[in-house]
């Protein structure tokens, strides 16, 4: 018997799901792996941030991290409506302006080179600095190229913390929180060419104590940006706001029990080869870190937003969300998996199906890197989509192993719950993967193909779809509307 | 009792019989370890007594910290154990999720740490565990430290199997008991009595609690938790039961309204476990039975544990004169300036005018010649009355003017005939280019 991980389906990817010829044909013809995109849902994920910054009378911008997935059609969906960008790179600022995005929609982050700057500088988007250097370049390339001013935010890291000293892993990215006063410095000395709209950060974690501290401390450098005479009025927390993406926590907390019990030997393995997933059995003793994404997570995407702005900052004795507000700051968030919850799957056909020890293997035509679920550690059944009956109707503990030439390639090294065993030529659909699974680590490898991918969108009471090169948000069914 | 040094006092703690009315039990008598009567508050005492006591010379001359990966009670022990004898205490935490006992021990003198949250772009090369992050962390400070270990330490379990199991058997009259239920924190208090027990009678039943997966329960670890304690053997235990912290503030509310014994979340759990376990047993039996629990500390630190989860316990009556009696359709009504009306009224100083944001924001930025009165204190002042006399015009300044609305409201309503509201808050003000300093 295998423990499921059911994956929560909301009714739009279940009605989608359903289309069980459609998603054959588009497979026949576009090949395996597919990627498939769901366009309308991101409007409703934005909607939900909106509200929460709304219930809290905050102003700011909900920035699409343009990372989480390369495809056009969701980036051209999100021209059509009001949330702006993150851009990461000189690609996704071209792709973001070819969209028809505004430049003062777009934030332009992360590791950037001098053409990434000038092209930032050129359309007019904020520019996200990490470091100090990186604003000193900006200026001189405005000075240089007499660009207008650009309007940038410093983001900041290594925040100190009062009380309880709360640690945060080390960042490579952003000015300690100490140098605020050099940055400061910096915008007065170019103030032709830089315009400091405000201060940033983005942490790499799910603790909200974490992300207050650093909101505390931010607050403390626009207050000195302020002394010295700056006028920034915004703050950009960054993304991280999560995704829950079981349906059943009941589930969840099943199964990572019985993993526990696993690694301890006191039942047969639920993985590949016993992997243990950073855990290990240290003479009767569990050891070592849990190294999956918590999949259950009842407070996750908007809703850990407003949980952030219901959180104390015990100094000021007020919310986050108060003191962002009583200090007149809009704020900035750049959710990127959280926008995508529901927006996506990777379909993927059966090739063999064979039963081979503790479980049985199913090799599919894609590999890991095309639905990487492992990699981010994120666990979940997939769908099967039957192209006739199932070869047997009872349920199957199947392993999933890929095309490439090479042990390691295992789409996933849990042992996951098929209702019913597949054929071959039957598909498996990875549902929820838009955010970060589809495209963010595909490779040719083995000249292997990257996943296509196409756009599914309504029109009237029926599934159309298009390449996703294809995609304008002016097909006939947003007309119709 | 008269004793020299405080730790003298730890142990001997006074097994309590609780009233079968309360329990209900019929053939079981009921009796509760009163561990929260320890001097520094829990059973923890004995553990970090026990495990520092051998170190504590040799660390005091090498001027060494004490370090312990705590989020409770061993670690305010230990903190008032390394104060005592002149060393620093520092506990390394991710699970201090209850505020009162972060302020205990930044009183008693410790430095906490939290480590950081799991990451949300999983790194999988990253399998540290906290006890690892510990080390590094400490390695890299440079300084001599004595950590006493207390989830794989045996001197944890050896200051029960001599001290409080012992104790329990005496109490009894040199019998064990037939039922021993406890939760499972660092296992070292349920295995070691459970041995000293045993000793005695063999045919024990050990019933260990552990908290429901999704809740969670001060010193209490879930079934997955259990594994990573070097001190938990699955075999001390005849059954493995699940409690949630409903059912700890259930026990808890128990303990402390009708036993008079003022114990934590705990030892709450660890009632409501017992009795739980206790009722199945207690209807097929027809001798008597003895079974013991333990009240493992107590309930002054879990006031916003307690706080949060059940609200009704602390409900205050509501005061006439506070913004939560303003309705919306009276705040809509209330008397409100439009920003260039408000403009006029700093230009022509036609009164004060009051801004409720926090100081921190006031510092920053306000209108011209306003004060500030942060609004938790402007409610409170309403408690008493109203602040200003009646001739005295005012206007209220908060950021978006919801807020402020809701005051002046409140004022009209307690007979102020002329307090306005600035609509849109100082934002609009600012968003019309008002002026705004800073001093």
């Amino acid at each position: 018997m295998t423990l499921r991980l059911s994956p929560r389906i909301e009714p739009d990817v279940r009605s989608a799901l359903a289309e069980t010829v459609l998603l054959q044909q588009l497979v026949d013809a576009c090949g395996s792996p597919l990627s498939v995109v769901l366009p309308d849902r991101m409007a409703d994920n934005v909607a939900a941030f909106r509200a929460v910054l709304a219930g809290h009378r905050l102003a700011g911008e909900v920035f699409f991290a343009h990372k989480a997935n390369r495809s056009s059609a969701l980036v051209r969906h999100l021209a059509a409506g009001d949330a702006g960008i993150d851009v990461a790179s000189l690609g996704e600022l071209q792709h973001a302006l070819s969209a028809g995005i505004a430049a003062r929609r777009i934030m332009a982050t992360g590791p950037k080179n001098r053409e990434f700057l000038w092209l930032a500088a050129r359309a007019g988007v904020t520019v996200n600095a990490d470091s100090i250097d990186e604003l000193s370049e900006l200026a001189s390339l405005v000075t240089a190229h007499r660009l207008p001013r650009v309007r940038v935010m410093a983001r900041l890291s290594g925040f100190a913390s009062t009380g309880a000293r709360v640690t945060s892993r080390r960042s490579r990215f952003g000015v300690p929180a100490r140098a605020i006063g050099a940055v400061a410095d910096l915008i007065g000395k170019e103030a032709g060419a830089l315009d400091l709209t405000g201060v940033a950060f983005h942490l790499d974690t799910i603790g909200l104590a974490e992300k207050v501290v650093a909101i505390e401390g931010c607050l403390a450098a626009l207050d000195e940006c302020h002394r010295r005479g700056l006028r920034p009025r915004s703050l950009d927390i960054g993304g991280g706001f999560g995704v829950d993406y079981l349906a059943d926590a009941a589930e969840w907390e099943r199964w990572t029990s019985e993993l526990t019990e696993a690694v301890l030997g006191r039942r047969p393995p639920l993985t590949w080869d016993g992997h243990a997933y950073g855990l290990r059995n240290d003479g009767g003793t569990v050891r070592g870190a849990l190294g999956l994404y918590p999949a259950h997570r009842p407070v996750a995407g908007a809703a850990y937003l407003d949980a952030l702005l219901r959180a104390e900052v015990r100094a000021h004795r007020r919310t986050v969300g108060t003191l962002l507000l009583d200090a007149m700051y809009d704020l900035h968030v750049e959710p990127g998996r959280a926008l995508l919850d529901q927006c996506g799957m990777v379909l993927a056909r059966v090739l063999e199906v064979r039963d081979d020890g503790d479980g049985t293997v199913v090799r599919l035509d894609c590999n890991a890197r095309d639905v990487s679920l492992e990699e981010h550690g994120v666990l979940m059944d997939p769908v099967v989509v039957h192209r006739s009956s199932p070869a047997d109707p009872r349920p199957v503990g199947a392993y999933l192993v890929g095309n490439l030439c090479l042990e390691a390639d295992l789409i996933t090294r849990r042992r996951v719950h098929l209702p019913a065993r597949p054929r071959p030529g039957d598909l498996l659909a990875f549902v929820n993967t838009a955010g970060y699974f589809m495209d963010f680590s595909a490779t040719t490898a083995i000249r292997q193909p990257v996943a296509r991918k196409v756009a599914l969108y309504r029109d009237g009471g029926a599934w159309r779809w298009c390449l996703d090169e294809q995609y304008w948000p002016v097909h006939p069914g947003t007309e119709a509307a | 009792m008269r004793v020299d040094a405080v730790t003298d006092a730890i142990g001997n703690t006074p097994l309590l019989r609780i009233d079968p009315s309360v329990h209900g039990l019929r053939h079981i008598d009921l009796y509760a370890k009163l561990e929260l009567l320890n001097p520094f508050g829990s059973v923890k005492d004995r553990a970090a007594w026990a495990m520092a006591r051998p170190l504590l010379a040799r660390a005091a001359g090498r001027g060494d910290i004490v370090v312990e990966l705590s989020s409770g009670n061993t670690a305010k022990a230990l903190a008032v154990i390394a104060g005592m004898h002149g060393l620093g205490f520092r506990s390394v935490t991710n699970r201090m999720k209850v505020p009162e006992i972060k302020d205990l021990l930044l009183l008693l003198g410790a430095d906490i740490e939290e480590l950081p949250g799991q990451a949300e772009c999983l790194d999988p090369t990253d399998a540290e565990d906290p006890l690892t992050r510990m080390h590094r962390s400490l390695a890299a400070a440079g300084t001599g430290y004595l950590h006493t270990d207390q989830y794989f330490n045996p001197l944890n379990v050896d200051a029960h199997r001599h001290g409080t199991g012992p104790e329990i058997v005496a109490d009894l009259d040199g019998r064990a008991p037939d039922y021993f239920v406890a939760c499972v924190g660092t296992a070292g208090s349920s295995t070691g009595v459970a041995a000293a027990l045993r000793r005695h009678n063999p045919g024990l039943q050990v019933v260990g609690l552990v908290a429901h997966k999704a809740d969670f329960i001060p010193g209490i670890r879930t079934i997955d938790e259990v594994h990573e304690v070097g001190l938990f053997d699955p075999g001390v235990y005849d059954a493995i039961e699940t409690i949630t912290a409903d059912d700890a503030v259930d026990g808890l509310l128990t303990l402390v309204r009708r036993c008079g014994t003022l114990a934590g979340p705990t030892g709450g759990g660890a009632y409501q476990g017992a009795v739980r376990h206790l009722r199945t047993v207690d209807a097929g039996l027809t001798g008597r039975r003895t079974a013991v629990f333990i009240v493992c500390d107590r309930v002054e630190s879990y006031l916003s544990y307690l706080r949060e989860r059940r609200p009704e316990l602390f409900r205050q009556p509501a005061r006439p004169t506070s913004t939560r009696t303003v309705t919306d359709a009276e705040a809509a009504r209330a008397p409100s300036v439009d920003v260039g009306t408000a403009q006029r009224w700093v230009s022509q100083g036609r009164g004060p005018v009051v801004d409720l944001r926090s100081p921190f924001a006031y510092q920053a930025l306000h209108i011209d010649g306003s004060i500030n009165i942060v609004d938790e204190l402007f409610a409170e002042l309403l408690h008493g009355g109203l602040p200003f006399g009646r001739r005295q015009p005012v206007l209220l300044v908060c950021p978006v003017g919801e807020k402020s609305a809701r005051y002046a409201a409140l004022l009209t309503r307690m007979g102020h005939p002329d307090v306005h509201s600035l609509e849109g808050g100082i934002i609009a003000w600012r968003d019309a280019g008002g002026e705004l300093v800073r001093d």
